[in-house]
């Protein structure tokens, strides 16, 4: 089959690094952390004690205080990123036809709105709910809210496979343009689930770390890691066709050549090197790229002691022994675990590390592990010529989904 | 506080329009209130004066001269009771 080609016109993010693009690269490239103190709620008896939140971000200042009210947060950090990638696409919906321009993004629920809502039907019984609960909580609310705004009426949903749905929704978004659906896709995830309940329970399955210094919390592919750092943001693309950016003479960031997916179906929540591999070949080969010509690979790197060593034995598994010359970094030991939006925002990254020609590190790395023996870039950005980015989610529970972004080869 | 001042903060802070656009003739339409902001504003008023506003009520008032009276009735009937 011929694939139409698609490529990426427009970026935008807000992360615990700073609120657009430019803040996030500074930070990643000066191996900045945006891991600090958990602020949302008294921590005292709690024993994970450091989070990634995104900091001094007024949502008054991108979008309409009706939007504020009626929309969660995780539509308030998806609307000022999609604005930002809108803006650097000049994509302008007058100029577009609505039905051919669609989203896909992927978000998490946020449980503060849920348990309100409950608090709510205690207070007032049956007769008052929440008239704003279903607005609050719905995981499709951030595809629909940013279609309402900006006039899109192609494909609009939601996806959502854990921790792989940012990259999921982008690879959803790929086909929807390859299969003629759409011309134009916005696409990414945003993810401000991060509250008492969601931790608590994440630590009883010993996920997170339980360090009380933020500089020692995120260690990925170190010895002593001890699990992920929760953390909130969105990351959104513009996906175009290749024909419709060059009509309009949309700016070209890169291309994105490929995806691919597989699901472990082997353990609620230890990960399964060997169809990790699977994905990942799968994408390679879905973009007519061979494991030789991948210069850099953004790792899912969470910090867990699984996900690490299992990461590294199926980069093995497809690479060989050319595996020990790809560097290979975790933005996370930066921005933290942002869920559902993690895969989106490292697309992001890996857009920016192609363009700047610099490698983002894999910072807090200490102690080298034996079972993690390959070249993570250790605490300090590498200046390097990124053509060919390989970038991995692997979800807890086993869902696995990767891309493969091209610098664009004008052919 | 007055009731119509009380009202008048309530529909300001849901609707987010300005106070001086409010008059005892506004009408939902005039103030560009939509119905989510309607019925936030029936369980705002219902939560600040104490009352229960039944949703067959609703076409009473047609402005916010006629909500203002409805609230003074339902405060007075509860005082009576």
């Amino acid at each position: 089959m011929n694939k139409r080609r698609v490529v990426i016109t427009g970026i935008g993010a807000v992360t615990p690094l700073g609120l657009n693009v430019k803040e996030f690269w500074a930070g990643l490239s000066a191996g900045k952390s945006g891991i600090g103190y958990i602020s949302y709620f008294d921590t005292s008896d709690y024993q994970v004690k450091v989070d990634a939140e995104v900091k001094d971000f007024d949502p008054a200042k991108y979008m309409d205080l009706k939007i504020v009210d009626r929309t969660p947060r995780s539509v308030h950090l998806a609307i000022t990123a999609a604005k930002e990638a809108m803006e650097m696409a000049r994509l302008d919906m007058a100029k577009e036809q609505a039905e051919r321009v669609g989203l896909v993004t992927s978000t998490m629920i946020e449980n503060d709105y849920i348990i309100k809502g409950f608090e709510t039907l205690q207070k007032r019984g049956p007769r008052r709910g929440d008239p704003l609960f279903i607005t609050k909580v719905s995981p499709a609310v951030v595809s629909s809210q940013i279609g309402m705004l900006i006039g899109a009426k192609g494909p609009n949903s939601s996806v959502n496979s854990l921790c792989a749905s940012g990259t999921d929704a982008i690879g959803t978004a790929l086909n929807h343009i390859r299969l003629g659906y759409a011309d134009v896709m916005i696409t990414g995830g945003s993810d401000a689930s991060l509250e008492a309940t969601a931790i608590a329970g994440l630590n009883m399955l010993g996920a997170l770390s339980r360090e009380a210094d933020p500089a020692n919390a995120c260690r990925p592919f170190d010895l002593n890691r001890s699990g992920f750092v929760y953390g909130e943001g969105a990351g959104i693309i513009i996906l175009e066709s290749y024909e419709h950016a060059k009509k309009r003479g949309a700016p070209i960031l890169a291309e994105l050549a490929g995806v691919g997916w597989s699901f472990d179906a082997y353990d609620a929540t230890a990960p399964q090197p060997e169809t990790q591999a699977v994905a990942i070949d799968i994408t390679l080969k879905d973009a007519g790229v061979k494991p030789e010509e991948v210069d850099y690979i953004n790792a899912h790197g969470t910090s867990t002691r699984l996900n690490d060593s299992c990461e590294t034995k199926a980069i093995k598994i497809v690479f060989g022994d050319s595996a020990y010359r790809i560097p290979i970094s975790s933005n996370k030991s930066m921005v933290g675990h942002i869920i559902a939006a993690a895969g989106a925002v490292e697309a992001v990254a890996s857009v920016l590390t192609m363009i700047n020609g610099v490698i983002p590190p894999t910072i807090n790395y200490k102690t080298p592990d034996p079972e993690c023996d390959l070249d993570y870039v250790p605490n300090v950005a590498r200046k390097a010529e990124v053509n060919v980015c390989l970038s991995n989610s692997f979800g807890l529970g086993g869902n696995n989904c990767c891309l493969v972004i091209k610098r664009l080869s004008e052919r | 506080m007055p009731i119509e001042k009380t009202l008048k903060d309530i529909v300001v802070r849901i609707v987010h329009c300005d106070e001086e656009i409010l008059t005892p003739t506004s009408t939902w339409q005039d103030i560009k209130a939509d119905s989510l902001d309607l019925v936030q504003v029936l369980v705002a008023v219902e939560d600040t004066f104490d009352i229960e506003v039944p949703d067959e009520d609703l076409s009473e008032f047609q402005n916010l001269g006629d909500f203002v009276k409805y609230i003074e009735t339902r405060l007075a009937e509860k005082g009576n009771a």
